[in-house]
């Protein structure tokens, strides 16, 4: 079996770093940056799926935990960091706009190429 | 095995040295020829050219002392290093990216071949 | 009872009742702000003066203490673990930005927006403080993004120059991706080993160290040294200090790179990663960044004409002598070698952290009383400005390592110790210290040099500003007349407690 979610995981980090590396645009680069963290979020919420004596764990929320109660259920520990994590991006996210707005103000562009007064 | 320094030895160095540099003093006193004690001899002198007098038809540097001027044969006579250094810090974002990722190869590589 | 939790509950309070305390005067607001960083030095020496007493490793669980009965195998809890090294930054935290807040109360007199401004340099100082007691990597990652964040943020403070809003998009930008990198590690770790703890994490490395657990350290080791300003990627480091308002370049040069940066490379390697993997691999990494670091930010220090900017470069080349203690510490594990080198480098740490203040806080002080930090224009400072001239040269001569302050005992453990591994790397720390000195003595000729027309009606600064200033220089030459009893009693015994490793896992195991 494919795991399917871990390949996805790294391709949106790897397509996050790809903007980073040839993207010029600021927000671009914002989006970038939240694509790298959807990634690594996708990578730690798929890590609480592990089978456990061969059985995939159900979501205790859509699955009638009830009635499945023998089954084992999803690791909680991923979903409460990826909550913690998905808060700190939010922040990240909020600061990087209004840095991006401010620098519009002073230097009347967002190429981030044209932002290059601090060198040497 | 590891020496440790103590502060006393700086001041028994420091006092050392004081006697010395008085000896000497006094022993270049005693020598001269007195051109220290008058005229332009009685001027403290640091490096360079003497900045109130003007020599006609001499090139002096214009303007008031600073750092800028220090070091001068340090940095001259490496200069190409310098040059390197500051043209590898271009103020681009992507480079930055670029050499963190390197960074990150470099360790990863090392890890894995050696680790 | 146990004084640990209040190292983040004080500053955390006073942060977020910072606005609601303005609401009474602007004069209260800046007392209050004064008041918890001084009770919050109190609780970091009251932590370390535990821990240095009984040599024990102090260990507080938010959650369970045991898992017995709960039906797992381990405790669901994040646990704070302090040794004497966290304990040590701690203080030397606290102490610092004490002072840069007593010095920001003139220096940022004429700023608006200052409630925040508090509350930002309150919540850098707590995220610190995070992460040296904290014994989980997730909890970890949390304050180290705490700090970052309220770092990229006092970068951009003053937002009407482009010179902080480029180097904060600069740092920003590139530090929440190598913060991305650290979190990347971390989940890696926790998709192999299925634990957060430090601890548990030690213990399960060195039963099977797999292949995942050598990337997820790549990841982490690569952020962890851009946090730290190491060379290739400590260039956002040369543009976001000197943006920065002074006060708060003090507090990044002196604690933020190290907190953030060397002291958690310090833990992850030798309390997590050090038994496991192969122990000279890890010590000669970090020695080859060390001496790229020492050569590359010294030498950038000497043709620099921005005097904060000089500084800041000299504090990458710093940051050099410090990885390198910890990289001869690595490879020479076990040996008296790597111990005194490792000594070396944790008094280094803390002798830069105060050295590095006191010079940005100088700069701060021209800064604002002649308004340029041109070096081509502040020619002939010292007979306008004696006492922030003095202070200069105590700054400057103890970071070139003169004999009778503190530079010198912290450089010459790492000189000894390196010559006695390898002399060659010894050789490249005699160069960077070279480079270092020379920038110093441009400075310092232009300090003394033939007074020029922008410096005539200079004077030096108010009482706020020149007491933190007097405060540092005392602490530089007292530390600096007791180099061995220091040396003895405190980081001797730290590099012995972050050498045993067994002993960080055993606390937890054991509480």
């Amino acid at each position: 079996m494919i795991p399917f979610q871990f390949v996805t995981a790294f391709l949106l980090i790897f397509m996050g770093i790809y903007a980073f590396l040839y993207k010029r645009n600021l927000i671009k680069l914002i989006l970038a940056l939240n694509i790298i963290d959807c990634g690594i979020h996708l990578l730690l919420i798929s890590l609480g799926y592990r089978l456990e004596n061969g059985v995939l764990p159900t979501a205790p929320i859509y699955t009638g935990y009830e009635t499945l109660k023998g089954t084992p259920m999803v690791g909680p520990i991923p979903q409460a960091l990826v909550l913690t994590s998905i808060v700190i991006g939010v922040c990240v996210l909020a600061l990087a706009m209004a840095l991006t707005i401010n620098a519009y103000r002073h230097y009347g562009s967002l190429d981030i190429n044209k932002l290059r007064r601090l060198r040497g | 095995m590891f020496g440790y320094w103590d502060a006393l030895y700086f001041i028994y160095v420091f006092i050392i040295g004081l006697i010395i540099s008085y000896i000497l003093m006094k022993w270049g006193e005693k020598v001269s020829m007195g051109t220290r004690r008058v005229g332009a001899g009685t001027k403290v002198y640091l490096s360079g050219e003497d900045e109130d007098e003007i020599i006609p038809q001499f090139e002096h540097i214009q303007g008031y002392f600073t750092g800028r001027h220090v070091m001068w044969g340090l940095i001259r006579g490496i200069n190409r290093m310098f040059i390197a250094f500051r043209r590898e810090h271009t103020g681009l974002l992507t480079d930055y990216v670029a050499y963190l990722l390197v960074t990150v190869a470099i360790i990863l590589g090392v890890l894995i071949i050696w680790g | 009872m146990n004084a640990l939790p209040f190292l983040i509950i004080v500053p955390l309070f006073g942060a977020f009742s910072m606005p609601l305390i303005k609401l009474i005067s602007e004069k209260v607001r800046d007392i209050w702000a004064v008041i918890i960083s001084a009770v919050t030095l109190g609780v970091a020496a009251d932590v370390f003066y535990t821990i240095w007493k009984t040599n024990k490793i102090i260990v507080y669980t938010l959650g369970d203490t045991t898992p017995l009965g709960k039906g797992v195998g381990f405790p669901i809890r994040i646990v704070w673990e302090v040794d004497l090294l966290g304990a040590l930054i701690a203080v030397t935290i606290a102490f610092v930005s004490l002072l840069a807040i007593i010095y920001s109360l003139e220096y940022m007199r004429h700023d608006t927006g200052l409630d925040k401004y508090y509350t930002l340099i309150l919540i850098l100082e707590l995220g610190m403080l995070g992460i040296v007691i904290t014994g989980d990597i997730f909890n970890f990652y949390v304050f180290l993004e705490i700090m970052s964040i309220a770092s990229y943020a006092l970068v951009a403070f003053r937002n009407d120059t482009w010179e902080g809003i480029e180097a904060g998009i600069k740092y920003m930008f590139v530090g929440s991706l190598a913060s991305s990198f650290i979190l990347l590690g971390i989940a890696l770790l926790y998709g192999q080993y299925g634990t957060l703890t430090m601890a548990y994490l030690s213990q399960y490395i060195t039963r099977e160290p797999t292949f995942v657990s050598k990337v997820a350290l790549a990841f982490i080791l690569g952020g962890l040294l851009f946090k730290s300003g190491a060379v290739p990627v400590h260039m956002w480091l040369a543009d976001a200090h000197p943006a920065a308002p002074s006060s708060i370049s003090a507090m990044l040069s002196g604690l933020v790179i190290k907190a953030g940066g060397v002291y958690a490379i310090a833990r992850i390697l030798f309390s997590i990663y050090s038994i496991s993997l192969n122990i000279r691999t890890l010590g000669w990494i970090i020695i080859f960044f060390a001496c790229l670091t020492l050569i590359v930010g010294n030498a950038m220090a000497v043709i620099q004409t921005d005097m904060k900017r000089l500084f800041a470069f000299s504090s990458v080349g710093q940051i050099g002598y410090i990885l390198l203690g910890i990289g001869i510490g690595l490879a020479a594990y076990g040996t008296d070698i790597g111990q005194i080198a490792l000594a070396g480098a944790i008094y280094h740490t803390v002798n830069h952290a105060i050295m590095k203040a006191l010079l940005f806080l100088v700069a701060g002080a021209v800064l604002h009383e002649v308004g340029t930090k041109n070096l081509n224009e502040l020619s002939g400072l010292a007979r306008r400005m004696p006492l922030t001239s003095f202070a200069f040269l105590v700054g400057a001569a103890a970071i070139i390592g003169m004999p009778p302050l503190n530079g010198f005992a912290s450089k010459w453990l790492l000189y000894e110790s390196s010559a006695l591994y390898n002399p060659f790397l010894a050789a490249v720390a005699v160069v960077g210290t070279a480079f270092c000195t020379a920038a110093y003595i441009r400075v310092l000729f232009t300090f003394f040099g033939k007074e020029s027309e922008k410096v005539k009606a200079a004077k030096d600064p108010g009482k706020a500003m020149i007491i933190p200033m007097i405060i540092l220089i005392l602490a530089i030459i007292i530390m600096g007349l007791l180099p061995w009893q220091i040396n003895e009693s405190i980081m001797i015994p730290t590099a012995k407690m972050l050498e045993e490793s067994g002993k960080y896992v055993l606390a937890v195991l054991g509480g």
